[in-house]
């Protein structure tokens, strides 16, 4: 009895992470909480947890292959209230998290984890290093290319650049690619959330997007600031497209990335809600 | 909403916690696949035969035995809990399963990477070697203990009667029995994983990080508090250094604390540990690591860092 019970149970558990596994994979669910990298892995995963449960209803029990006196296996140890008080911690949280969590952060884990708004706090950073001046021979290769700058970033239908939050804290450090956002019409994707502290007028909001490494737990929100003419009424956190011009003012002694907003419109989350 | 040291959210925490099982499942069931092929194919007493003799050269071999097999820290548990069971002693297995997730080759990479700038080959180098260097005396400490003292019960029977590979049923008996061992190891772990999991994804998303910056400003202060962080967020160690990277307010010492307790002890390993070890052992494990990883890393002050 105890070793059917655990033979269903060790299958059940299978099965549900076999399948939850497989569900993120398959939905893209797992874009909104792991590095692409480890997308593959999760969904093999997936299978074989489902391949295992299979073998585990399917296979002869280990107490069927060995009933002779010779046997040294471990069989029964575990009383049955302990197999199925496993098999609640296993599943329970996972399918409660499955079901509740939103795919994205609320505005308490940007809160609390700090926005990121110099370049020199974002994970991984390295240090700008001022390219060689060209040589002749560059110079001759090169032909064609000088002054293309921001015609290699995407624009939109509008001819406004696409431009992520990291390109410009990037871009308010580094003087090169300053050059290629100053004063230019720029178009960003973010999540929106409102500026607190020195926003006396109520007319600026953090435009945040969560850098990630490895998984969502390790996200940090990169934020920008936007301004507008009035303050916004959208809920923290939603997702916003916000059309303007890039400036990079000097504010309390250090040039800070700010785009001066011309539309600020709800929008769905981007295919890719990180950036990594 | 106002900055509290603690706000917890419920959908933050769920998000956080499924991030983690998610990535971290699929390295637990590598790790317990292949535990449970070590269970049926390793013969017994191979691991004897193979190390040295002398306890402190097998030591020292098998904390550098993750150059060749990596593993990381959720899925070396499991590993070294079938070799314990095929005869390998105990002082090995803990020295290769405190040095593996630090003295391997992605690590190595992803360290250099994550710390260029910020002296990346100084950095990768002592995370390496401190890290070695601790796995050894834990292990050479451990050597010295009663094997009662140090496995769980059933952890000790399966050792005292290592079974499996004497043995010699069809192929395709023994593939059905690895399996089941993996199927058992698995679910062992995974209970413990869930638990650590949820620990520290509360942790990491209800506490408010600016509590932390004071801390950055003393050297033992600072060392400790790393070594707290690094337990309670309970990274990968292939990614943790691109987080430690970003505590630019505090010592080098204290990051470098960070990398080397982290993967070799934090929330979730607790609870995976307690899976083979016993409790009072976890507790004396993760108190000796603390001492001695902060004695060493505060003393490398000297080197600049």
């Amino acid at each position: 009895m105890s070793a059917s019970l655990q033979r269903y149970l060790s299958a059940g558990v299978l099965t549900i992470w076999g399948v939850v596994l497989a569900h993120f994979y398959i939905s893209g669910r797992l874009a909104s909480y792991l590095h692409p990298s480890f997308h593959a892995l999760t969904g093999i995963s997936g299978v074989v947890l489902l391949l295992l449960a299979v073998g585990v209803l399917f296979l002869p029990a280990e107490d069927e292959q060995c009933s002779g006196p010779c046997c040294e296996h471990l069989h029964g140890q575990r009383r049955p209230a302990r197999s199925v008080l496993a098999a609640l911690i296993l599943v329970v949280p996972l399918l409660a998290a499955a079901l509740v969590s939103p795919d994205q952060f609320g505005a308490v884990v940007a809160t609390n984890r700090g926005l990121i708004d110099r370049i020199s706090d974002l994970p991984g950073y390295k240090p700008y290093v001022e390219p060689p001046l060209p040589t002749a021979a560059d110079s001759q290769e090169g032909e064609g290319t000088q002054g293309a700058g921001e015609s290699y970033l995407p624009k939109n239908e509008a001819g406004q650049l696409k431009a992520q939050t990291v390109d410009l804290i990037f871009a308010a450090e580094e003087p090169t690619m300053r050059a290629d956002f100053e004063g230019k019409e720029v178009e960003l994707i973010g999540q929106f959330m409102p500026t607190r502290a020195g926003n006396p007028e109520g007319d600026r909001f953090n435009l945040v997007r969560m850098f990630v490494i490895c998984c969502a737990a390790d996200a940090r929100p990169v934020a920008i600031t936007v301004q507008t003419d009035k303050a916004q009424p959208i809920a923290e956190m939603s997702w916003v497209r916000v059309r303007g011009k890039a400036a990079f003012p000097v504010e309390s002694g250090r040039r800070v990335a700010l785009v001066l907003a011309e539309s600020v419109m709800p929008c769905d989350p981007p295919e890719e809600t990180f950036i990594y | 909403m106002e900055n509290s040291w603690f706000t917890l959210s419920f959908t933050d925490f769920s998000y956080a916690f499924l991030s983690v099982l998610l990535e971290g499942v699929p390295f637990i069931l590598i790790g317990t696949l292949l535990s449970g092929i070590i269970d049926e194919f390793l013969p017994s007493r191979v691991m004897v035969r193979l190390l040295p003799r002398n306890a402190f050269l097998g030591i020292c071999l098998s904390g550098a035995m993750g150059l060749v097999f990596p593993m990381c820290e959720c899925g070396v548990v499991p590993v070294i809990r079938r070799l314990i069971s095929k005869g390998l002693p105990v002082s090995n297995a803990i020295a290769y399963m405190l040095a593996a997730p630090i003295v391997n080759p992605i690590v190595i990479l992803s360290t250099y990477a994550a710390f260029r700038g910020q002296n990346a080959t100084e950095f990768t180098m002592l995370r390496l070697g401190v890290g070695y260097l601790v796995s050894v005396i834990v292990a050479l400490a451990v050597h010295n203990l009663p094997l009662r003292g140090v496995l769980r019960r059933g952890v000790l029977l399966e050792a005292s009667k290592s079974h499996g590979a004497e043995r010699a049923p069809g192929f395709s008996i023994r593939i059905g029995s690895a399996l089941r061992a993996a199927v058992t190891d698995f679910l062992d772990v995974m209970v413990f994983f869930v638990l650590g999991v949820a620990v520290s994804a509360m942790f990491s998303t209800a506490v408010n990080q600016e509590v932390i910056m004071p801390l950055a400003l003393n050297d033992w202060i600072a060392t400790s508090s790393m070594m707290v962080f690094a337990a309670i967020l309970s990274l990968c160690s292939t990614s943790d250094a691109f987080i430690a990277a970003t505590f630019i307010a505090f010592p080098g010492v204290a990051k470098l604390a960070f990398l080397i307790f982290g993967p070799m002890f934090d929330l979730k390993l607790l609870f995976i540990y307690s899976a083979v070890f016993r409790k009072r052992f976890v507790a004396g494990l993760a108190v000796g690591l603390f001492i001695l990883i902060g004695l060493i890393c505060v003393r490398l002050r000297i080197l600049g860092l």
